[in-house]
């Protein structure tokens, strides 16, 4: 009886919904996507890495193109926080660092001064720079002391800070397969949409076409391609046509699952009722059939860039891809094409690291993105 | 079953003569030819009579006809075996490629086992042992193989042998070998290089396989009647390997031709920094010559075997799995 009162009054029945919270579909997937560890701390690898490839200017301890003339080949002399006595300090430093001439054997020998300490300061001037072609200034995050000299990760054959061409590659290798996913993922999803929504001759010709790129060996032809930018190309043209090259054979596939999914969704009732209610076809295309595709799509694109990544690293390991004054993580490995030179001077394989770091991120990251877009499965 | 791999044979044709066209006009594309590199080249080296020979070389070449006429005539002599004569070393494009065919297959199929006899043992007990030492170590490992590049890889092993052994294990045989008749000796010295390259090829392939397996594995395992087979006190040897991985090897096999096209990717620019004779390594520098005939051969070659990898794994399919219907 009493409970009946309550009911008609209506605070308790309100309650159970309170508890049960309503989720959209979206909010179900970002759900689904946070709990996957490995997705979320992919994210935030990637996310770290393009922020400082985009302030690379300022993270930078030095201009990309500043020589030290005197240190190249230097190993990276990190930063200490005990001196030779074994004393604490709370700044960290650098040694100084020499170049003598052996009598004896007449080589250049650097040594390391431990007499000489230089300070880790923050916030330093040194070469100008460009932030996103927009902010001039001098300002880097990070630097010693006058007189002193920082090489996170050493230097190569010319003297370059290898942190720093680390910092500036990461531009190019970063951005060069969005940008060949984004190329192939806009005319792969048109090609989708228009094969799939109208099929006929258009449809057999395509998917002749798309059956053809499949059946092509990715490097082979990405080799043939990139042999074809002519050598003359300044930097940043080249950038586009490698970036063209590598997506010349990834829409096929995006096409193809794009089709399938339209294929599906075209007899579907919400399709079906916007035709009737008079719907252009461009209309259903891109404002019914496209969202429906949109989270396979996304899932196939993050999939689709660690190799086009692989692919420019290979392309500029081996002097076809991006050119001198650019710089690329492929390029910087370029430098260490031999064991001689990789026993001789380690440290130049550690674009590698970051090369790795990348494409496992962005593994992870798919991954997640897989399982969040299909939220109600398990 | 016949007829549906003749089908696809006969649908095989017009995509292949699409490949060898492509193939053949992105090779036509740069404004200059392999004559004016050449010339170009014997000029810088002080050699300026090379001029003259131009349109000589050209008639020789064959390069003065019009890129459709050449095209159909490499067609034509393509469907007779012959594919022509490379610019760089004026021997027949078949003789250059059988010469090192041998030796490429020999890798390839090395590669190929390796990465399969070895992925698909570790993927199941990484499977099995989820989550465990084992499980984490193994998926670390696939994941630096599927994340470094190729290069990085045989690189990476060069070095190794290196310090292990003082010896830079360039190419497929020491220099004393290399025109050598197969012999015991040079079988043995082929071996002592070979391990290298063979390894550094499949490595990421095996990363690769062994990820899947995994994945299909752990989907199998949750199933319910994994857990009636348990209930029923199966060992769980016969479980995993009698009923689990029989369920689970569905999309390996669809895999088939992917991880082939994959090998020959990692191939391509292994060959290259390891200085194999193989097929992929003469391929680059083909490329970057311009030797048309030359890299146009192997680029056809190389689509067929993926094509030909793309069939037998759709035929391997419906053959292991009846459930499977072509039409």
């Amino acid at each position: 009886m009493t409970e009946l009162t309550v009911a008609t009054a209506g605070p308790i029945s309100t309650a159970p919904v309170e508890r049960t919270q309503v989720l959209s579909v979206r909010q179900l997937a970002f759900r689904k996507f946070r709990r996957n560890r490995l997705a979320v701390l992919g994210t935030v690898i990637l996310l770290i890495m393009y922020i400082s490839a985009a302030l690379a200017g300022f993270i930078a301890p030095y201009g990309d193109r500043e020589t030290h003339s005197e240190f190249s080949r230097v190993g990276p002399n990190g930063l200490h926080f005990f001196d030779a006595e074994g004393q604490f300090h709370l700044t960290p430093f650098v040694y100084g660092l020499d170049r003598v001439t052996d009598r004896a054997t007449f080589k250049q020998v650097l040594t390391v001064d431990t007499e000489r300490r230089y300070e880790l300061r923050w916030f330093v001037q040194g070469a100008p720079y460009t932030l996103m072609g927009l902010i001039k200034s001098d300002i880097h995050l990070f630097g010693v002391e006058e007189g002193g000299k920082l090489f996170l990760l050493g230097t190569d054959s010319k003297g370059r800070d290898l942190f720093t061409r680390i910092l500036y590659g990461a531009q190019v290798s970063l951005t060069v397969g969005l940008v060949g996913v984004i190329l192939s993922l806009v005319f792969g999803t048109t090609m989708g949409l228009l094969t799939g929504y109208y099929g006929g001759w258009f449809d057999e010709v395509v998917q002749r076409i798309i059956e053809m790129t499949l059946a092509f060996p990715q490097i082979p032809l990405w080799l043939a391609l990139a042999a074809l930018v002519p050598p003359t190309l300044p930097s940043t043209q080249v950038y586009f046509a490698i970036s063209i090259v590598l997506s010349v054979l990834s829409w096929g596939a995006l096409a193809r699952q794009v089709r399938a999914m339209v294929l599906s969704l075209k007899t579907s009732d919400f399709v079906r009722a916007a035709r009737y209610s008079n719907a252009s076809t461009t209309r259903i295309m891109f404002k019914h059939l496209l969202p429906s595709t949109m989270s396979h799509i996304l899932v196939v694109a993050t999939l689709t860039i660690p190799a086009m990544i692989l692919g420019e690293t290979a392309l500029s390991f081996l002097g076809l891809g991006i050119k001198a004054p650019m710089t690329s993580w492929g390029l910087l490995l370029n430098e260490a094409q031999s064991v001689q030179v990789i026993l001789e001077l380690p440290w130049l394989l550690s674009p590698a690291v970051f090369v790795v770091l990348t494409i496992i991120s962005f593994n992870f990251v798919g991954d997640g993105l897989r399982d969040a877009a299909d939220p109600f499965s398990r | 079953m016949l007829a549906y791999t003749g089908k696809r044979l006969l649908i095989m044709m017009p995509t292949l003569l699409l490949i060898m066209a492509v193939g053949f006009f992105i090779m036509q594309l740069p404004a200059n030819d392999y004559v004016t590199r050449y010339v170009l080249q014997q000029g810088q080296m002080g050699n300026s009579t090379a001029v003259l020979q131009e349109e000589l070389m050209r008639q020789q070449f064959g390069l003065d006809k019009p890129p459709v006429e050449r095209f159909f005539s490499w067609m034509a002599g393509f469907l007779r075996g012959d594919m022509g004569v490379s610019f760089v070393d004026s021997r027949p494009v078949t003789t250059i490629i059988l010469e090192r065919l041998p030796l490429t297959l020999v890798i390839s199929a090395l590669a190929f086992i390796l990465s399969w006899g070895i992925g698909i043992p570790l993927g199941v007990y990484s499977a099995t042992h989820q989550y465990k030492a084992g499980d984490i170590a193994l998926t670390t490992v696939a994941f630096v193989g599927i994340g470094l590049p190729d290069f990085l890889l045989a690189l990476f092993f060069l070095v190794i042998a290196f310090l292990a052994s003082g010896q830079v294990l360039l190419g497929l045989n020491s220099p004393e070998f290399v025109n050598a008749p197969w012999s015991f000796a040079r079988i043995m010295d082929f071996a002592s290089y070979a391990w290298l390259s063979v390894t550094a090829v499949a490595f990421s392939g095996m990363a690769l396989i062994m990820r899947v397996t995994r994945n299909n594995m752990l989907e199998e395992l949750g199933k319910n009647y994994v857990t009636t087979l348990r209930a029923k006190g199966l060992p769980e040897r016969v479980v995993i390997w009698k009923h689990v991985f029989r369920n689970a090897l569905h999309p390996l096999v669809t895999m088939f031709g992917q991880v082939l096209a994959f090998l020959i990717n990692g191939f391509a620019i292994t060959s290259a920094v390891l200085n194999l004779p193989t097929i992929q390594s003469i391929y680059l520098t083909a490329t970057m010559q311009q030797d048309v005939f030359l890299s146009g051969g192997i680029l056809v070659l190389i689509a067929i075997t993926v094509m030909l990898g793309n069939l037998i794994s759709d035929v391997l399919l419906a053959w292991l799995d009846p459930r499977v219907r072509y039409d």
